[in-house]
């Protein structure tokens, strides 16, 4: 015990001293760990050795209360003037349900009605595709087999704009007859944001065309249109329609045709598209 | 560091560590070392890890990458003609043009003729091997050979000449982040794309080699264009990931949150359990249970 | 250690108190409180124990941490983020890691012990369960029990989500998926709960109320109104000894428990003060500020979530949509089947009362083997979890394994159903045969022993 006590006391000291001199974590792990242990040892051994284990019998009480005196005047009073009131005890209840009903006030207020949010992106007909720092993207910037994050332009860094611009051999590309303009020379880009939980999609294999999310393994093949293939996924990634300029840069037809990201219970109702 | 790919090193062997850098856990090995240091060996700590001051990963410490650049002379590709006939045309065919085990390569390039076969991903003995890390088949003369003359085959990316020397590690740090990560791990440790493809880590490659996958795209891995700089800032953050600084203590944590809870249930749990145990001295069995008052010496 | 008759300074002072407060009568009672003495019954201490650590080293934590998600320019000592623009709460973070003096070894020891503080509420609860210490009159404090397990969760949640790094960024976005994919008021609850569409502004100030105030004032008033019930209504034990219905047989709170206690105490602070100053945890640093375009591959949360993590992995890819309304394939793994899971925990003692048709008083505890059912369905509850934890760690395991996180998903799909079905007979076959031996049949069949007996009468039977 004395040991454990002294170690404690010395380690502490040390510890003041390592602190002194600037810190470094481990030693103040270590440290710390032989203050605290050698407490700890020195009072469990302590306990142990220097005091019995004189074991004591409690006898156990019943819990229940003794049942109430059957003429106290206050249980009366309780009785005829509370409990059998029921339809004041019920007004009461209604009372405080209006009071809750007004308290919803301050929590509506905690964020705004989701209205169409989730329906949009700040993608519009018009902007130009921009990598993460706000430059415009230009084709020649990305290889065939190559992958890059793209926003509208204004909005880099945008959490429902993130696109990815994805370019293929466009001869493998076998998109909905519907969608054939919307990846000019095999330049495709779809939402980035996974459908099932709202990852980002952020790996691209580019030899079987595949994207997948880190997060629950929702599988997308970018040749189809980012239809699922794997995974607790069940709507495709967005297809974003794009045009590509004289200049080499490309931009958005319009918003995506579908909402991104994860489903929401209208997913299907309002569409923007 | 350069001789790292000369080193046989299995690609499932977890990560490489050079001596002088801070010890480094990975995967299981690295839990086990850490229960090891838990279960009492706090004074071997005290040896392995040094002062911890804060510092950046020193880009100096590793030596620029040199690349041979592509162009091979005739006679290297002359040489690197019979190689090739004999190591890979079995399956690629005498002129890259590909067969029914293997795809066509006569437009690879020499970047990613020089990161498979210096890396050891080729040639395989048995095209339904896994392609995977290892110890390289070839020389470095024959590699430059084969090289030479599989870059002389089609087009193709010539070997990045990238160098770590005044590179901005925020820069690399950013272009890791956006290009790299999703599949290599923040920290580089690697990790499952799906499929049987997996990200390798990268504690393995040097400068050259982790440039050359970026400009070719190797299997799964998506090709990217990115100017010489960048290229530079990003190979030299890859390159600073092999020895981060780990001001915390051992790193464990390369494949996040899942070896923490490991450990978290499997030392620091059980140490707690035992702790109980050793406490409380009731037995459950009624064991050593004196019937009252001071109980019989233990 | 001589003996002599002068009071001890301790004895002065205690007088001193009394004479002023007359403390020594309710000292007495407290003091003389009987504790049973069995290391499981020290689970619950180590969880009290390990949020008392929590406390301390947070409260350090506060002084530095910046509850702020507007952009600043880190500029500190690392520098492969020198000049990179991060949240200000990023930004603290690294600077408690790398400038505060002893910063990193506080925040080490607070997610360290965090990582322990929810496993050693799991085992604490898995004695409760296993030896039916839940059964009546403690059913209260086993809801209480659960209360306090799902604050743990949202300390570890919104603790985990603080830092505002790449991998925490990554666990909001879904918890926000998950609150959108609620019938009907899902973009309601997900607006409220974030303020506005992911990523908010308000989300990362929002989340360190959660943290700080709201979730520790509830854990600390419900681990009150837990301790409280524990005194009132005495502690269980096992029946060894003399133990009875009708008494408790212990240590007495001080001097025996409280050296126990104390000891217990500065020994779990050692443990996590070794384990978080050796082992790094959580480096941020390396995962950089979350931008909600980026992510790390693997991507996990903190072990304690990873059922839910696991869950999500292994749902099926439907989302029907009736009467025009859809339901996201998140909805069924990630709120459906985690509220069955808590409503079924909740009610535990209730369905058992309703299944035995035992509504008697317990003070004794039960060997596991002696309710076959009960520590059969525990022990498939726990196979399940271990099922959709390895589910949650799918991509870890396959690299572990070279097989495909794919192929893992597609057996623990499978194994999800078995694996506890089975768990489930062999457990119970297990415990049947352990209670039909001939050395358990002197602990007479459960029920017909022990009636609860105010005279203080009981049949002395159940001993050997």
């Amino acid at each position: 015990m004395a040991i454990a006590f002294g170690v404690a006391a010395v380690a502490g000291l040390c510890l003041l001293i390592v602190y002194a001199l600037g810190g470094q974590t481990q030693i103040e792990g270590v440290l710390l760990m032989l203050s605290l242990g050698g407490i700890a040892v020195g009072i469990v051994v302590w306990g142990h050795e220097l005091l019995p284990d004189h074991e004591l019998i409690e006898e156990r009480e019943p819990l229940a209360s003794p049942s109430a005196d059957e003429d106290d005047p206050t249980a009366t009073v309780v009785r005829e003037g509370i409990t059998r009131r029921r339809a004041l005890l019920g007004m009461l209840g209604a009372a405080f349900g209006g009071l809750a009903a007004a308290l919803a006030i301050p929590v509506l207020s905690l964020g705004p009605a989701p209205g169409s949010s989730l329906f949009e992106t700040p993608w519009k007909r018009g902007l130009r595709l921009v990598g993460p720092d706000g430059a415009p993207v230009n084709a020649d910037d990305l290889p065939v087999e190559g992958v890059l994050t793209v926003f509208p332009e204004g909005f880099p860094g945008s959490a429902d704009g993130q696109t990815l611009l994805i370019r293929v051999d466009p001869g493998l590309l076998e998109l909905p007859s519907d969608r054939a303009a919307w990846a000019p020379d095999g330049y495709v880009a779809y939402s980035k944001v996974c459908t099932h939980a709202g990852c980002p999609v952020a790996l691209y294999r580019a030899n079987i065309h595949s994207l997948i999310c880190p997060c629950h393994q929702s599988t997308f093949d970018v040749l189809r249109g980012a239809v699922p293939t794997f995974g607790p996924a069940v709507r495709p990634l967005p297809q974003l329609p794009i045009q590509r300029q004289a200049d080499g840069t490309f931009v958005a037809l319009g918003d995506f045709p579908a909402p991104i990201g994860p489903s929401f219970w209208n997913v299907h109702s309002g569409s923007n598209g | 560091m350069g001789g790292r790919d000369h080193v046989a090193r299995d690609a499932e062997s977890s990560i490489a560590r050079s001596v002088t850098a801070r010890p480094r856990g990975g995967g299981i090995r690295g839990l086990l070392a850490a229960a090891a240091l838990v279960a009492g060996a706090a004074i071997v700590a005290f040896g392995v890890f040094g002062p911890t001051g804060v510092q950046g990963a020193d880009p100096s410490a590793s030596p620029g990458a040199t690349g041979p650049g592509a162009s091979g002379t005739v006679t290297t590709a002359a040489a690197g003609r019979s190689i090739f006939l004999q190591t890979c045309a079995a399956c690629h065919g005498a002129q890259g043009e590909g067969g029914p085990s293997a795809p066509a390569i006569a437009d690879a390039g020499a970047a990613l003729t020089d990161f498979v076969l210096r890396t050891g991903r080729m040639p395989l003995a048995d095209p339904n091997q896994p392609v995977r890390r290892g110890p390289p088949v070839l020389d470095a003369a024959s590699i430059d050979a084969v090289v030479a003359y599989v870059s002389s085959l089609g087009a193709g990316k010539a070997i990045p000449n990238v160098t770590t020397d005044g590179t901005d590690l925020a820069a690399g740090r950013s272009l890791y982040t956006a290009n790299c990560a999703a599949c290599h791990g923040a920290t580089g440790a690697g990790g499952a794309v799906g499929g049987n493809f997996v990200a390798p880590p990268l504690y393995q490659s040097d400068p050259r080699t982790v440039a050359e996958a970026v400009v070719s795209g190797p299997g799964p891995m998506p090709v990217f264009d990115l100017p010489q700089d960048q290229l530079n800032d990003l190979v030299a953050y890859v390159e600073s990931l092999k020895s981060p600084p780990h001001p915390g203590g051992l790193a464990v944590a390369e494949v996040g949150p899942v070896a923490e809870g490991f450990l978290a249930l499997f030392v620091g749990l059980l140490t707690l359990l035992a702790l109980a145990r050793w406490i409380a001295r009731g037995q459950a069995d009624g064991a050593g249970d004196a019937p009252l008052g001071p109980r019989a010496d233990e | 250690m001589t003996a002599d008759d002068r009071p001890t300074e301790l004895e002065r002072v205690a007088n001193w108190f009394d004479e002023r407060t007359g403390s020594e009568r309710y000292a007495r009672t407290v003091l003389r409180k009987v504790f049973p003495d069995h290391w499981t019954f020290l689970l619950g201490e180590v969880a009290l124990f390990c949020f008392v650590i929590l406390v301390a080293t947070g409260t350090f934590l506060t002084f530095f941490y910046t509850p702020d998600a507007r952009p600043t320019t880190y500029q500190g000592p690392y520098v492969p983020l020198a000049g990179t623009e991060t949240s200000a709460a990023f930004a603290s973070v690294m600077r408690l890691s790398f400038e505060v003096r002893a910063g990193l070894l506080m925040r080490q020891i607070h997610h360290w012990t965090a990582l322990v503080f929810l496993a050693s509420i799991g085992v604490h609860m898995a004695r409760v369960f296993f030896t039916g210490a839940f059964r009546k009159p403690r059913e209260i404090n086993w809801a209480i029990g659960i209360g306090l397990l799902l604050f743990a969760l949202g300390e570890g949640i919104t603790g985990y989500s603080l830092p505002d790094d790449l991998l925490s960024g990554t666990g909001l976005r879904i918890i926000y998926s998950g609150a959108l994919s609620i019938p009907f008021i899902g973009p309601w609850v997900a607006s409220l709960l974030f303020g506005g569409e992911f990523p908010t502004p308000d989300l990362i100030s929002r989340l360190f109320v959660f943290h700080v105030m709201l979730l520790p004032g509830l854990f600390i008033g419900g681990i009150g109104t837990h301790l409280l019930l524990v005194f009132v209504q005495k502690h269980t034990q096992y029946k060894v000894g003399p133990r009875r219905e009708n008494n408790v047989v212990g240590l007495p709170f001080w001097p025996g428990q409280v050296f126990r206690s104390v000891g217990l105490f500065f020994g779990i602070a050692a443990a996590v003060a070794l384990l978080a100053g050796l082992i790094q945890i959580n480096p941020v640093w390396l995962y950089g500020p979350y931008l909600p375009w980026t992510v790390s591959s693997p991507s996990q949360p903190d072990w304690y979530v990873g059922w839910l993590e696991g869950l999500l992995r292994l749902g099926p890819a439907i989302e029907p949509t009736i009467f025009g309304i859809t339901i996201p394939t998140p909805f069924l793994p990630g709120v459906v089947v985690p509220g069955i899971l808590f409503t079924v925990l909740l009610l535990w003692p209730f369905i058992e009362a309703r299944i035995t048709g035992d509504h008697r008083m317990h003070n004794l505890l039960d060997w596991p083997w002696e309710t076959p059912i009960r520590t059969a369905t525990g022990a498939a509850g726990i196979a399940f979890l271990v099922v959709v934890m390895l589910a949650g760690a799918n991509d870890v395991l396959g690299v572990l394994l070279s097989v495909s996180a794919e192929a893992i998903t597609q057996v623990l799909q499978i194994l999800i159903f078995v694996v506890p079905v089975i768990t489930w007979l062999f457990v119970w076959r297990l415990a049947k045969g352990r209670r039909s031996r001939p050395a358990g049949t002197l602990e007479s069949p459960a029920g017909t022993r022990l009636r609860r007996n105010a005279g203080g009468g009981f049949e002395e039977a159940d001993r050997p």
